[in-house]
């Protein structure tokens, strides 16, 4: 199976939200009560029911104020930090299309995944006891469709295809305005790709993380204390063992005759 | 405590045992659940269980018995772990375990070691109860805290798993006469001069094996 990539041109985005729209019909996610926040943004975040959503932030730089509208959705890690936190077998997969795809029947609705995350994705319900987050709707690309969001996108935005196809396009594009491919950690890939002008830094976005990399405490929690759990007492176990055999019990050396 | 026992003396009270015995079991049962969700490898404790679900709850439930207890039991066994100048001695001649030392200061109720264990109990099982709480719910705290939670939660796991080996270890096989202190509460007067004396001499001027042990 070909693993893919979504392409995000924020120099393309007209904040149009047909992706967000398109997202709820496909996914048959009910539409939430919003509230204004005194922004474009609607609703103002990211939910359970809201799998993607159109950001709008205004940033002041050397030209003077700019809006941005960014499409915000699950990143697809290469190495998800969500799938390592989890630990219900099955309930978070990264899956061979490069989605990362979340099921609810096995979701035993722990929330380590929404901690874990670097981009702040999964959402939990406390009525249904489990997580859910954009899936890259592994049923249409599995079925050689394009995700719903990139269907609807009528400004070229959204582009999808297969992954070395779409890292030269993301690089071509980015040269082409001089900006940068977002983001551009060799060690946490991801199979969303942003193209950033130039003007625009992940760090004056809401909600972006400038630098995500797969958090040190997972690391060390699934790398070092993980493995280590057994190992020590395993090692010492064995040190036990050896010590009765060579050392014996601790007993008074007076030993009484017949005992 | 039931009755007199000829040669015998009467170590713990009932109600250390059954502290002691709550601590320890839902230590394990938390130890065996949270190996469970930390290993997809090992779901045959999922499946013994009644599922990841299920065994989510039951690591809950037994996280928060093993609160109580530690409670309860820091409360029970503050004083008695206390260290005392003595317990130097007995670190720099590893009890006696690892070489032959004849020449010991007579113990208290608990050598150094077991004060070691105690007090290794209560500050990674209060880091595990207070990063628990923070793993039940962590959306309403900051997400660096939460991160450190899990982390902190697995470590001290980590280092109690590894002292419950040989908490085991020492108190059955290693040292004979030990187990039985804490299911029927007596030991021989033998053990407790050897492993006590102290605590045994003191007892018996406040007033003999009547008493109950504090």
């Amino acid at each position: 199976m070909t693993e893919y990539i979504k392409l995000i041109d924020l120099t393309k985005c007209t904040g149009c939200r047909g992706c967000q729209v398109a997202c709820k019909n496909w996914n048959g996610l009910p539409a939430e009560k919003t509230q204004f926040i005194g922004s474009l943004q609607n609703p103002a975040d990211l939910s359970y029911d809201t799998w993607c959503l159109i950001r709008f932030d205004e940033i002041e730089n050397g030209s003077g104020l700019k809006w941005v509208m960014r499409h915000d959705a699950c990143m697809h890690c290469d190495w998800p930090a969500c799938v390592k936190a989890c630990p219900s077998p099955g309930a978070l997969v990264k899956t061979e299309t490069g989605a990362v795809v979340h099921d609810p029947n096995f979701c035993i609705g722990c929330k380590a995944c929404t901690v874990a995350c670097p981009f702040d994705i999964p959402r939990y319900s406390a009525v249904n006891e489990n997580i859910s987050k954009c899936t890259l709707c592994y049923d249409r690309i599995t079925d050689g469709r394009k995700p719903a969001c990139v269907t609807s996108c009528p400004t070229g935005c959204l582009t999808f295809g297969p992954k070395a196809e779409m890292q030269v396009r993301a690089r071509a594009r980015a040269a082409e305005i001089s900006g940068v491919v977002y983001p551009n950690n060799p060690k946490y890939q991801t199979n969303v790709l942003y193209i950033m002008p130039a003007e625009i830094r992940a760090a004056q976005l809401q909600h972006m993380n400038p630098n995500p990399k797969m958090p040190t405490t997972v690391l060390w929690w699934k790398n070092l204390f993980k493995p280590f759990t057994l190992i020590g007492m395993g090692a010492v176990a064995g040190a036990a063992m050896l010590h009765y055999m060579v050392r014996g019990p601790h007993e008074p050396e007076k030993k009484e005759g017949g005992e | 405590m039931s009755g007199k026992k000829e040669g015998m003396v009467y170590v713990t009270t009932l109600q250390e045992r059954i502290v002691h015995w709550l601590l320890a079991g839902s230590c394990l049962f938390a130890l065996l659940t949270g190996l469970g969700l930390m290993f997809h490898s090992w779901d045959f404790i999922a499946a013994l269980l009644g599922g990841h679900y299920a065994m989510k709850w039951m690591h809950i439930f037994s996280g928060v018995v093993f609160a109580f207890s530690l409670a309860g039991a820091s409360v029970m066994w503050w004083e008695h772990c206390k260290f005392v100048p003595e317990d130097a001695e007995w670190v720099k001649k590893a009890g006696g375990y690892l070489w032959d030392a004849h020449d010991l200061p007579p113990g208290g109720m608990y050598n150094a070691g077991q004060k070691m264990f105690f007090w290794t109990v209560f500050i990674f099982g209060i880091i595990i109860v207070i990063s628990g709480l923070i793993m039940f719910n962590p959306l309403i705290f900051p997400v660096t805290l939460a991160r450190w939670a899990y982390m902190l939660h697995a470590a001290s796991v980590m280092v109690i798993a590894a002292f419950f080996i040989i908490h085991l270890y020492l108190g059955t096989f290693g040292n004979p006469g030990t187990v039985q202190i804490m299911f029927h509460g007596w030991a021989t007067r033998e053990y407790c001069e050897f492993h006590k004396g102290k605590w045994l001499a003191e007892r018996e001027k406040k007033g003999g094996e009547e008493s109950q042990a504090a």
